[in-house]
């Protein structure tokens, strides 16, 4: 399983990495949404996007938004973000996430979020 | 390792108590246990803790201690499999083809209470009318008032619920916890209650979980509690244990079924009963 983390934090990044690995994933990484559509574009080849809401040049709601407008992908997106008001979540729901993790969390926690993906998607 | 002398008595009396067993190769598990237990009840050494089990007159040193020495490890759907069997072969069992009117679900060792509201979820889903009578119970007083709060941490709450789940169920309170909506908290009847005990509700139940409870005790005490089970369930009705449990050893007639990669064990139907 190819897992795109888009963050612009390289720290939080590197840990999600190290989580993905120990999982049993492969890790991959893009910078800001911008980053994580040209990656996609070139080679759409992710089974799950990991997606921060806050970042510079295209935040995650943007991704999203800019997904829906455009078709870029459709591998499941899971925002992975600080943002924790019901509405906020409603909002990245309706713009196509398909499960969200709010910072912070456990290597478990993810786990059985991706687990739980896997299943819906099976 | 050492072998302190608190450790065969504190044994003792947690499988007198709730028929969790320590045995000699699990006493490095109380370690962490006694520290705690002598910090919170702010005694002054293993040998004051001894002299407090010995005498066995106070009763918030003895639920202190129960509080401890039982394992309250949970999440929401944990092991998924259950819940799958649930909505998927046993509530149409009796929703559909029994058109049973309300069905009656014991959550026997509920710990905080995770999964008697993942029982009503996966219930919800799918039958969103329908009567039921939730009894969800534990032996620690202080995991049940966690339980009854319906309230959890972010971190609690992320563990095996979907968002969407989170989002319905749940409503946002302070310190980013989420506390479970009234139209759950409200259909779950909560109560203090030992496995161990001889006085069983008088209430007969469709279906039982009984998860990884059983691991804990030894084969006699293991047996006595599935005769106990076994009595509780009406004819037909399930007992869900955990993933790595069995009847092994034990001369209880369920029938073990499996349904949604998982094994539950059935009860005798009425019918089927009368004609064996």
């Amino acid at each position: 399983m190819k897992i795109l983390i888009v963050d612009d934090s390289n720290a939080i990044a590197m840990v999600v990495s190290e989580y993905i690995k120990e999982l049993g994933f492969e890790a991959y990484h893009a910078s800001n949404g911008k980053d994580a559509v040209d990656m996609i574009s070139q080679d759409d080849i992710f089974d799950l996007i990991l997606l921060d809401w806050n970042m510079p040049v295209m935040d995650g709601l943007s991704f999203l938004e800019f997904n829906q407008e455009n078709d870029l992908t459709k591998s499941p997106i899971m925002m992975m973000t600080t943002e924790n008001k019901p509405e906020k979540i409603m909002k990245a729901l309706e713009l196509g996430a398909l499960e969200y993790i709010m910072k912070p969390f456990s290597k478990e926690i993810l786990e059985l979020k991706i687990q739980t993906l896997k299943k819906a998607a099976a | 390792m050492d072998n302190k002398p608190v450790y065969p008595i504190l044994a003792k009396f947690v499988f007198d108590n709730t028929g969790i067993f320590y045995g000699e190769r699990d006493y490095y598990r109380l370690d962490s246990r006694i520290d705690k237990i002598i910090r919170e009840l702010n005694l002054s050494s293993e040998d004051t803790l001894i002299e407090h089990i010995k005498s066995g007159h106070d009763q918030e040193v003895k639920a202190k201690i129960i509080d401890i020495c039982t394992n309250n490890e949970t999440f929401f759907f944990r092991d998924q499999n259950p819940f799958n069997a649930l909505k998927d072969d046993i509530l149409p069992d009796f929703i559909d083809q029994k058109r049973v009117p309300e069905i009656n679900i014991w959550s026997c060792a509920c710990s905080s209470g995770q999964e008697p509201l993942s029982i009503l979820m996966t219930i919800f889903e799918k039958y969103p009318y329908q009567n039921i009578k939730l009894d969800a119970t534990d032996i620690s007083k202080t995991i049940l008032e966690k339980a009854k709060s319906g309230i959890y941490n972010s971190l609690e709450a992320q563990r095996g619920l979907p968002i969407q789940n989170l989002i319905k169920y749940f409503q946002q309170v302070e310190n980013n916890c989420w506390k479970a909506k009234p139209e759950l908290l409200n259909k779950i009847s909560y109560g203090e209650f030992n496995l161990f005990s001889n006085n069983y509700p008088k209430e007969k139940y469709h279906v039982i979980f009984c998860r990884n409870v059983l691991i804990y005790q030894n084969m006699e005490n293991k047996n006595k509690i599935l005769e106990k089970l076994y009595d509780s369930l009406v004819p037909g009705g399930y007992l869900i244990m955990g993933a790595g449990e069995s009847l092994i050893g034990s001369s209880i007639e369920l029938e073990q079924k499996s349904m949604a990669g998982t094994m539950v064990f059935k009860k005798k139907d009425a019918a089927n009963k009368a004609a064996a």
